[in-house]
């Protein structure tokens, strides 16, 4: 039988874009910050961040699941916020999953591109932290445009957090991967499936709108 | 705009110098060359006069402004006056129109003419439009010049400009330093090719070897 396309189903992807949306913004958006902080110091320190933040991205989801359960458990340190088993915890788990990938992909670049736009800015004569930052994400627009879609695609497909973290309740933190999983578990393959192909589609789409975004978000950052 | 290097020596590692003991005096504006061999410290001595490098020992005056120790204010006013080209173009993502017009733009300056006299003058109107991912080495190379020279600076210090242009542009270069100059600027060139138009107009040549100042004459 298959899961028929209801509101039900409307709901799981929405919750997932939702979720793995945010999270990876945010993700992006602390990668973008702590990359243009450290992108300053000695191309020794960058490698030893990139080395720390390369080595986290082995760290399974699982782990980091269990990292938040156990910060957001009601004994836990967090547990005060009543977070467990909210979508904010899958958020939580899936900024911390996304975030080292985010971080590799961008700090190297982040290195080489700034050095150039600050030799560039003082061989035209102008010492502008502003127009360092904007000459700088210019450059890089092509390269962020990956890196959140390398971050938003980490966060959609993983499963460890959503699980561990969120619980899987119907139609409060039921995503697209633990649905997945419950389906399976439960035999029902074919709608396993289709909610498979759908977020295979959506991990395309997102694919596809962001790479043509990315000439559009490259005029944002035009200097005039 | 007076220029002094003052006992100026730079070292990269904090072991070796690339620079010692060097002292100039630049008072009238016109072209130097700044000549040697690899190594010789052209473009270390031609970075720190344009202040984008601070001596390790020594200073440099700036119509008698110690750079590195004035003010922010002072800075910034001093280092608006000074353009430096790099010997391999430093031009960012877009059309070689976005990169010729940058400075002008990063310093709120607006002139379509000049830039229009510019890229007519380089024979660069073909690809104009076009992105600098496209481009020749010679015609990066001349976006990267024309950026500086639209600027019109008191002092402009050109590291190797006439590596990768055809004898045309070459030529167009030396006339447009030479006018430059003519117009009060202080115009520095490091480079390996030495031309007989440019060393009979000069006003200098400043001979380096090993990051030492083997000849400084001013005519």
């Amino acid at each position: 039988m298959y899961l028929d396309l209801n509101e039900h189903i409307v709901n799981i992807v929405i919750r997932s874009l939702y979720v793995s949306g945010v999270a990876s913004l945010l993700a992006f958006i602390t990668a973008i910050v702590l990359c243009y902080y450290y992108s300053g110091r000695s191309r020794r320190s960058i490698d030893l961040i990139a080395s720390i933040f390369e080595a986290l991205v082995g760290v399974p989801t699982t782990i980091i699941g269990l990292l938040v359960y156990y910060l957001l458990y009601p004994n836990g340190p967090l547990g005060f916020m009543r977070l467990l088993y909210t979508p904010y915890a899958i958020i939580i788990g899936q900024f911390l999953v996304a975030l080292p990938i985010a971080v590799v992909s961008l700090i190297r670049q982040f290195y080489n591109v700034r050095k150039r736009i600050r030799e560039l800015i003082l061989s035209l004569g102008l010492q502008s932290s502003r127009v360092e930052i904007i000459l700088v994400l210019r450059e890089l627009t092509p390269i962020l445009a990956s890196t959140y879609l390398l971050a938003f695609s980490r966060c959609i497909g993983e499963l460890g957090v959503a699980m561990i973290a969120g619980g899987a309740i119907e139609g409060y933190t039921s995503v697209l991967t633990t649905t997945i999983a419950v389906q399976t578990s439960m035999g029902n393959f074919e709608e396993a499936l289709v909610l498979g192909l759908v977020l295979i589609s959506l991990t395309l789409l997102t694919a596809i709108l962001i790479k043509s975004l990315s000439k559009i978000l490259a005029g944002a950052f035009h200097y005039e | 705009m007076k220029i002094l290097v003052d006992n100026v020596w730079y070292s990269y590692d904090g072991v070796t110098y690339a620079l010692r003991n060097i002292n100039i005096y630049l008072t009238e504006p016109g072209i130097y060359l700044i000549t040697g061999p690899n190594g010789a410290g052209k473009t270390t001595l031609l970075k720190v006069i344009s202040l984008l490098l601070k001596p390790t020992i020594g200073r440099i005056l700036i119509e008698g402004v110690d750079y590195w120790n004035s003010s922010s204010v002072e800075k910034t006013r001093l280092k608006s006056t000074i353009i430096f080209v790099h010997d391999k173009p430093l031009l960012v993502r877009g059309s070689v129109e976005y990169n010729v017009s940058l400075g002008l733009k990063l310093k709120g300056l607006s002139s379509n003419d000049i830039i229009d006299y510019y890229i007519k003058r380089y024979n660069l109107s073909d690809v104009r439009n076009k992105s600098i991912y496209k481009l020749s080495a010679g015609q990066l190379k001349a976006a990267s010049i024309i950026r500086a020279l639209v600027l019109r600076p008191k002092l402009l210090a050109l590291d190797e400009p006439f590596t990768f242009l055809d004898n045309t542009r070459v030529k167009l270069l030396i006339e447009d330093l030479l006018n430059l100059a003519d117009k009060g600027s202080i115009v520095i060139v490091a480079s390996h090719y030495i031309y007989r138009d440019l060393v009979e107009k000069c006003k200098g040549v400043i001979e380096l070897f090993m990051g030492e100042l083997l000849s400084l004459k001013i005519k």
